[in-house]
């Protein structure tokens, strides 16, 4: 028998996934949403999540960028 | 950030809220190309077009239509290809296909089964008269009296530049100048530049819009006047009738007045709506001459050529952008326009008179590239407005810092890439997984695969037909 599932294929760099996993082991999406680890630069998650997962990269992103120019004098 | 999409990845599949594509510019060729045979046809009955189409032919191309053109029988296509050495048989194929898709050309038989060229008579009349005069005079050069109150090139330069800024400023939204026409606003939502609010139907700026704004001028003109032509026979119009006029406009003279005299009431609607975009000049509606504008002329040439020639751009406006390496910007310059289009991706912080000093932030790069502009149209158009003094430090006008910094922004966006899709895993057998991951590759689903994992996934919309297979495939073993 083959088992088929419908989702989301997510192409990313190693650390990204490892961002991922995470995400997904500290539940904090609120669940659990990758459902299954390809590769070392793919996952296949539930298509669902999708739009929070955006928002949360964004604020990890968000996160770890500085401002480089200074805006006063 | 909702619309993680990459536009580099080409797949449909591609999960990206950006689904509307990026600007699109097609150059006379592509635009031709898409015109059925018959329209082709009634196009190549001007001298005019089939003049501008040879201009616009690949080199190789035009060689071939002069050496055949007199020719008065198919010529075989053997003996074509004998002309150029075998080392530039690619060029050959490539400007045999153009030359059919444009009609230029086609095949016939010879007497004794060989294939041959032979070009379009229409075309080959036509061109004909083109090298060698006759044909009906145009229908906008009947004699004139001179104007008493003739406009110099300057003067119609200036008048163009103003009405076409006019409906950039109306895309970026600024309200100092005077508004356009229910129809320019029309063709700019038909062209998708610029769409209705859902809230108040007061038409905003699409991605393609801002995309738009970053063109260069001849590309503003010819993109929104292809989109204008689109629309053409909506309204009644003959596209022949104002493809035609287009044309012969496109080849008249700077500074020179031409009649309006014999030309039907199409074309006089079409010649008000060249008018408002600042094409051709008229000082009343009725006045009974135009004169064609910079705009107008040379319209069909494609960019490349169109450096020669001088531009509007070149010769009225220097680079007014400096950019340091601090990010900071400044732009000298008192237009509104330009202003609202550094502000698309630069943080505005001082504004005088005649300078604008901004900052390029990561969030001011970021909302550009959420509004669908890319890193590499932000670069460019620092790079084509840049002041003279950052053009005489070197052969880079913008500090390599920034550049790349505005890269990598845009990198950043895009580290991950989402594909729909179906996995498949758990198979019985490494055969079975073997078959499928075939009839998947060969029908162009498969869109990962792991063999010793026998996990494959494959794009969402061939599931159905996956599935169909999979069942004849089971039945068969």
């Amino acid at each position: 028998m083959v088992n088929v599932m419908k989702g989301v294929l997510v192409t990313c760099d190693g650390a990204m996934k490892q961002f991922l996993l995470h995400l997904d082991d500290t539940l904090k999406l609120g669940r659990k949403f990758i459902i299954q680890d390809l590769d070392e630069n793919h996952l296949f998650i539930s298509a669902d999540i999708l739009d929070i997962l955006q928002a949360k990269i964004d604020d990890l992103m968000d996160q770890i960028s500085f401002p480089l120019a200074e805006k006063g004098q | 950030m909702a619309d993680n999409g990459s536009s580099s990845s080409s797949t449909s599949a591609v999960f990206t809220l950006n689904k509307s594509s990026n600007l699109e510019c097609k150059n006379l060729h592509d635009y031709l190309k898409t015109r059925p045979p018959n329209v082709l046809e009634k196009l190549y009955n001007h001298p005019t077009i089939c003049l501008a189409v040879y201009r616009e032919l690949p080199e190789l191309a035009r060689q071939y239509v002069i050496r055949i053109l007199f020719v008065e029988q198919p010529v075989p296509q053997a003996v074509v290809a004998s002309w150029g050495s075998q080392a530039f048989s690619k060029e050959h194929v490539y400007v045999s296909k153009v030359l059919s898709e444009l009609s230029v050309w086609q095949e016939a038989t010879i007497p004794g089964g060989l294939l041959g060229w032979i070009l379009t008579p229409t075309f080959k009349k036509n061109l004909k008269i083109t090298l060698l005069g006759g044909g009906k005079p145009w229908s906008m050069s009947s004699a004139l009296d001179t104007d008493n109150k003739a406009r110099d090139v300057s003067f119609l330069d200036s008048y163009s530049l103003e009405r076409w800024e006019c409906v950039l400023h109306y895309m970026v939204g600024s309200q100092q100048q005077e508004g356009i026409s229910a129809d320019a606003v029309r063709i700019l939502l038909h062209a998708g530049l610029m769409k209705r609010d859902e809230e108040d139907g007061s038409p905003v700026i699409t991605r393609q819009g801002f995309q738009f704004l970053l063109l260069d001028r001849h590309a503003q003109v010819w993109h929104f006047i292809l989109q204008y032509l689109d629309t053409v026979e909506q309204r009644g119009l003959d596209l022949v009738e104002c493809l035609t006029f287009l044309f012969q406009l496109s080849f008249s003279t700077l500074g020179k007045d031409y009649s309006t005299e014999g030309m039907s009431q199409g074309l006089l609607v079409f010649l008000q709506h060249l008018r408002e975009f600042g094409l051709v000049y008229q000082r009343k509606r009725k006045a009974g001459r135009f004169y064609p504008t910079r705009l107008a002329i040379n319209i069909t040439s494609s960019a490349a050529n169109s450096r020669s020639i001088t531009m509007l751009d070149d010769d009225t406006h220097k680079g007014y952008i400096i950019v340091e390496t601090n990010y900071r910007v400044y732009a000298y310059t008192d237009s509104n326009l330009q202003v609202a289009l550094i502000s698309l991706f630069t943080e505005l912080m001082y504004r005088f008179p005649n300078l604008v000093v901004g900052i390029i932030t990561r969030e001011s790069v970021r909302q550009a590239l959420r509004g669908g502009i890319t890193a590499d149209q932000i670069i460019g158009y620092l790079k084509q407005h840049s002041h003279e003094k950052m053009l005489e430090e070197g052969k880079d006008p913008l500090p390599p810092t920034v550049v790349d910094q505005i890269k990598l922004w845009e990198l950043e966006r895009n580290r991950l890439t989402y594909q729909e899709g179906v996995l498949y895993s758990q198979f019985l057998s490494q055969a079975d997984f073997n078959v499928l991951k075939e009839y998947a590759q060969s029908n162009g689903y498969l869109i990962w695969s792991h063999k010793e994992k026998r996990t494959l996934v494959i794009n969402k919309n061939a599931h159905e037909d996956i599935k169909k297979f999979w069942k004849r495939y089971s039945k068969g073993s």
